[in-house]
């Protein structure tokens, strides 16, 4: 373990009860990483994903950000939270609130931000989105492509130094997938710091500097896309590869 | 409240209202012209009953919000003790009758009169609107406690992943949408509340009911037009106040409209 790194996930386990979902699961981040988690249903991807903001309780392990243990009892989760942004499959925006209210309520009650400010980042945010256009809309009003790119816009809009994002495609019609990825291809380009769970392959081999398979709550096998797409070591890589690839 | 409202409540006690009404009703061939006379030579009396059965209400279901929102939440948001007391108070005042709770306010606690400077609330009218906000506040937090919970935890996570504490995402996020949502419990409720002040007169307070009581006693061949009357002016206070809350309610609707 070096200190070097960004994120150091060491040796997370997590129970459900008497039953376990995550096996001392371990990987690295640097900086600007991208790291795709990826794995059958069931094979506690998100629920990784989720104890990194500490939605998710990890009882055993490390996690370290930036040089803070995430796990201490002692770390505020608020403050934690305001760094590290998340992305949710279900979009969860919230109902009641504009898209720029979604973005906006963030910087506005967290980061102590004045109305105009709050909403001068949020019309941003939005932009930067492409939905210049839709600054007054109601989530209800949004299609599930343009919800979670407010998704995305109010998570942005912390300025965060991580992303989360948790298969935040799945729950979109196909031709609605490009406009959510396309902006997280600019995302990566601008050099942001994201850990994604998600099974569009395509996206996961263009972008992932390393792919983690995770299996029954256990890192199967991890590395570089060329590598774990071209020549997975397991077995059981290949075997979820393959089922996948059949579904493209 | 919208203008419709405002003019209708302030026709309740106005002569024109009960003229016509009374017209209407001898053209009907309900009732007696002379005991419609003898109502509306009434109608100051009833109106000192409808100002008392207006004021009842309304401090009641105040009281009952001021109370009852935070009891809701607390029953689901809160544990331990707190949570117990509050739940184990809402059950002993939903199941017991609210003329037990009256006489319990007026007689056992004796709760003493107010001076507010101006006005001054008669011992018998504090415990009346303790007695009936309390119970009211008892209802209404499980108008909040439902619509709280019913609210999707997706809305409390996405707040909590922004960095808002506990309180703020439910604060910010969960009440703005569960409040809306109580709107139509809320209209119940009030209707109840309204209705259920005429049980005032266990602690002697003669409000809109209790006086048509009064009425049709002194001349006992006007009961149904007493009753018809003060049907007429119940009515009134329960249709404005609804039509009121359904606009608020539109009001703050949160658009739908096609998906784009």
């Amino acid at each position: 373990m070096s200190d070097d790194e960004f994120l150091t996930v060491t040796d997370v386990s997590k129970w459900y009860g008497d039953e376990q979902v995550l096996h001392d699961v371990s990987f690295e981040m640097d900086r600007g990483d991208v790291t795709v988690l990826i794995g059958p249903s069931g094979s506690g991807k998100s629920t990784m994903l989720r104890c990194v903001n500490r939605l998710a309780e990890a009882q055993e392990g490390s996690i370290r950000l930036d040089g803070e243990e995430v796990l201490s009892p002692d770390l505020d989760v608020d403050v934690l939270r305001r760094e590290v942004g998340m992305v949710f499959q279900g979009f969860n925006l919230f109902a009641h609130l504009t898209a720029v209210g979604n973005v906006a309520l963030g910087p506005r009650r967290v980061l102590g931000l004045s109305e105009a400010e709050a909403r001068e980042r949020a019309e941003e945010k939005l932009e930067r989105v492409g939905l210049a256009d839709q600054f007054a809309s109601y989530p209800a009003e949004l299609s599930g492509g343009q919800q979670q790119r407010v998704g995305i816009a109010r998570a942005l809009a912390m300025e965060p130094k991580l992303m989360l994002f948790d298969e935040p495609t799945s729950a979109l019609d196909p031709e609605l997938i490009g406009e959510v990825l396309e902006v997280m291809h600019g995302l990566v380009d601008e050099g942001m710091t994201m850990l994604v769970v998600t099974h569009e392959m395509s996206f996961a081999r263009a972008v992932a500097d390393e792919i983690v398979f995770l299996d029954g709550g256990h890192v199967v096998e991890r590395g570089p896309p060329d590598q774990l797409f071209e020549r997975p070591e397991k077995e059981r890589t290949g075997r979820f590869l393959e089922r996948i690839a059949s579904h493209d | 409240m919208p203008p419709a409202a405002t003019t209708a409540l302030a026709a309740v006690d106005s002569a024109a209202l009960a003229t016509e009404l009374a017209s209407a009703a001898t053209r009907l061939q309900i009732g007696q012209p002379e005991d419609w006379e003898f109502v509306l030579r009434n109608t100051d009396y009833l109106g000192v009953g409808v100002l008392l059965t207006v004021g009842l209400t309304v401090a009641s279901i105040l009281l009952g919000f001021v109370v009852g929102f935070p009891a809701g939440a607390v029953e689901v948001y809160g544990d331990g003790l707190l949570k117990r007391v509050v739940s184990t108070a809402g059950i002993v005042l939903r199941g017991t009758p609210i003329v037990v709770i009256l006489i319990v306010m007026y007689f056992v606690v004796g709760v003493p009169q107010i001076n507010l400077g101006v006005v001054s609330i008669s011992s018998a009218m504090t415990a009346g609107i303790l007695g009936l906000g309390l119970r009211s506040a008892a209802y209404q937090s499980q108008i909040f406690r439902a619509t709280l919970a019913s609210v999707d935890d997706g809305q409390m996570e996405a707040g909590r992943s922004i960095g808002l504490s506990r309180f703020e995402a439910v604060r910010y996020v969960v009440v703005p949408q569960a409040l809306r949502r109580s709107i139509p419990g809320f209209q119940n409720e009030f209707t109840i509340v309204l209705k259920d002040t005429s049980i005032v007169f266990a602690i002697g307070l003669a409000e809109l009911l209790t006086r048509g009581y009064d009425l049709f006693s002194e001349q006992t061949t006007a009961v149904l037009e007493v009753i018809l009357f003060i049907s007429a002016i119940y009515f009134v206070l329960t249709f404005t106040t609804n039509r009121a809350l359904d606009r608020l309610g539109d009001y703050y609707a949160i658009p739908e409209g096609e998906s784009a």
